[in-house]
């Protein structure tokens, strides 16, 4: 006896070719379209980089920091050490798979912020790793922070030096699929648990959660390879119309009269392309140079 | 005085093998330099079995005391001890050592399939913040750093980089 239930779905009435010629025209369409909305919202095709959120409601910016190992971590920190830290806060730190020195760094730049604010003024600030995170809250009243004034995260690299070439998509695979998880997916299964936290409260007790509270506001880039995975999760966001960090690609100091790999390959989708050579803005077409930032 | 040699975290067999040469010295101590400090990282040269696990080899040639050793966390103290540092073209240790006011001679590896340090080099030396030279003109240019009249490398400007970042994100 045939089952009524092969006769009702359209794939048991359906040969295979024409699924296979439905499901290949689908794939066809979203890819299209995937892409048309990538080129519509490019920084030099018209599209917008993300809208900072209204100054002074939102008194602090959430940023974020490649650094990439050796001189690109130098170079990263030295740009983020001039900045006002209880204005970029909090601070997330993305470290490659492995780099301890960086990560050091990292701690490091933290302290000698909170020990310069020290000796500047008398105020209570609070300590570097976060262990008085009640005091934080009490001194700098800030909807966006959760706990530690800083975090560091790990990704995987997307090509470790000398790696073939051959080996090297599997490994960028893994490094964007992390990306994504940090940049995409938890910021909103974040904003999700906060919505519903929200929800549970007695009515009128605060505001709302504001649309990009979980996710980074900018980030910062120097280079290598792996940055470019998290410029790409990036544009995953945008291309969902999630909330997406404002992107800032800062050419390599040691870069004179040729952008680096990762600089051509980014540049089309930096919000803001920045080289510290000024001859170099002549190959880069685009770009601003601002002297040296490093 | 005191010189430093550095090749950061890799190896320049060239620099190493040169530096540690009688007229290299003899050129050092002529320009008053009686201490050499040599970071040879993981450079192959004559005494790169002695340093191997991590000790430092002590020498006295051409009336130069020369210290070789391979790594340390830290050259922070190395850069603020000499007069004199020679590195290969790193862009961090330039940015490093030309913030101390130190005097600088970069020898690019040439050895390097990707030239970009040699750019570097060459630029920063065209605004007169360091020497740039060769294995071969080495003696050459230590001779003519000391009395070389060098322009300061400005301080880092974090200011530069924070009003870039006020005025994306809405502060300003």
């Amino acid at each position: 006896m045939d089952s009524p239930f092969a006769r009702m779905s359209p794939l048991g009435t359906m040969s295979l070719s024409s699924a296979l010629a439905l499901s290949a025209s689908v794939s066809v369409v979203c890819a299209t379209i995937a892409v048309l909305r990538l080129f519509s919202i490019l920084p030099h095709s018209g599209g917008d980089a993300p809208k900072p959120r209204l100054r002074p409601h939102h008194p602090t910016c959430k940023l974020s920091v490649f650094l990439g190992s050796g001189g690109h971590t130098s170079e990263s920190l030295a740009m983020i050490s001039g900045l006002d830290f209880k204005k970029y806060q909090p601070r997330v730190y993305y470290v490659s798979e492995g780099d301890t020195l960086s990560a050091h760094k990292a701690i490091e730049l933290e302290r000698r912020k909170i020990d310069a604010t020290r000796e500047s003024s008398n105020e209570v600030v609070p300590s570097y790793h976060g262990a008085n995170s009640n005091d934080i809250s009490r001194t700098q009243p800030t909807p966006d922070l959760e706990g530690e004034p800083y975090k560091i995260v790990v990704i995987p690299r997307a090509r470790r030096v000398h790696q073939s070439l051959l080996t090297t998509p599997v490994t960028a695979l893994v490094s964007l699929l992390s990306c994504i998880y940090f940049i995409t997916v938890q910021p909103f299964l974040q904003r999700k648990s906060r919505k519903s936290r929200f929800n549970q409260r007695p009515r009128g007790t605060s505001s709302p959660p504001a649309g990009g509270a979980d996710q980074n506001e900018v980030l910062v880039l120097n280079g290598p390879g792996t940055c470019l995975m998290l410029a790409a999760a990036v544009y995953l966001n945008r291309i969902l119309a999630l909330p997406s960090p404002v992107i800032i690609y800062v050419e390599s100091f040691a870069r004179v009269s040729s952008l680096s790999l990762s600089g051509r390959l980014i540049q089309p989708f930096a919000d803001r392309f920045i080289v510290q050579w000024p001859q170099l803005l002549r190959s880069a077409k685009t770009g601003e140079y601002h002297g040296w930032l490093v | 005085m005191r010189a430093f040699v550095t090749v950061g975290s890799t190896r320049f067999d060239a620099l190493i093998q040169e530096v540690i040469k009688e007229d290299i010295l003899l050129s050092l101590s002529r320009s008053g330099y009686d201490e050499v400090s040599i970071q040879c990282g993981n450079s192959s040269f004559e005494f790169s079995s002695s340093v191997a696990d991590g000790s430092v080899h002590d020498i006295e040639r051409a009336e130069v005391s020369v210290s070789c050793w391979k790594f340390k966390p830290n050259l922070e103290e190395e850069y603020e001890e000499a007069d004199l540092v020679i590195s290969h073209a790193g862009s961090g240790t330039i940015l490093d050592v030309l913030r101390k006011g130190k005097r600088l001679i970069v020898v690019p590896n040439e050895t390097l399939l990707d030239n970009h340090q040699h750019e570097l080099a060459i630029a920063l030396e065209e605004k007169n913040h360091l020497k740039s030279s060769t294995i071969a003109d080495l003696a050459q240019t230590i001779n003519e750093i000391n009395t070389a009249q060098l322009t300061p490398f400005p301080p880092h400007d974090g200011k530069l980089f924070a009003g870039v970042l006020d005025i994306t994100m809405g502060f300003i």
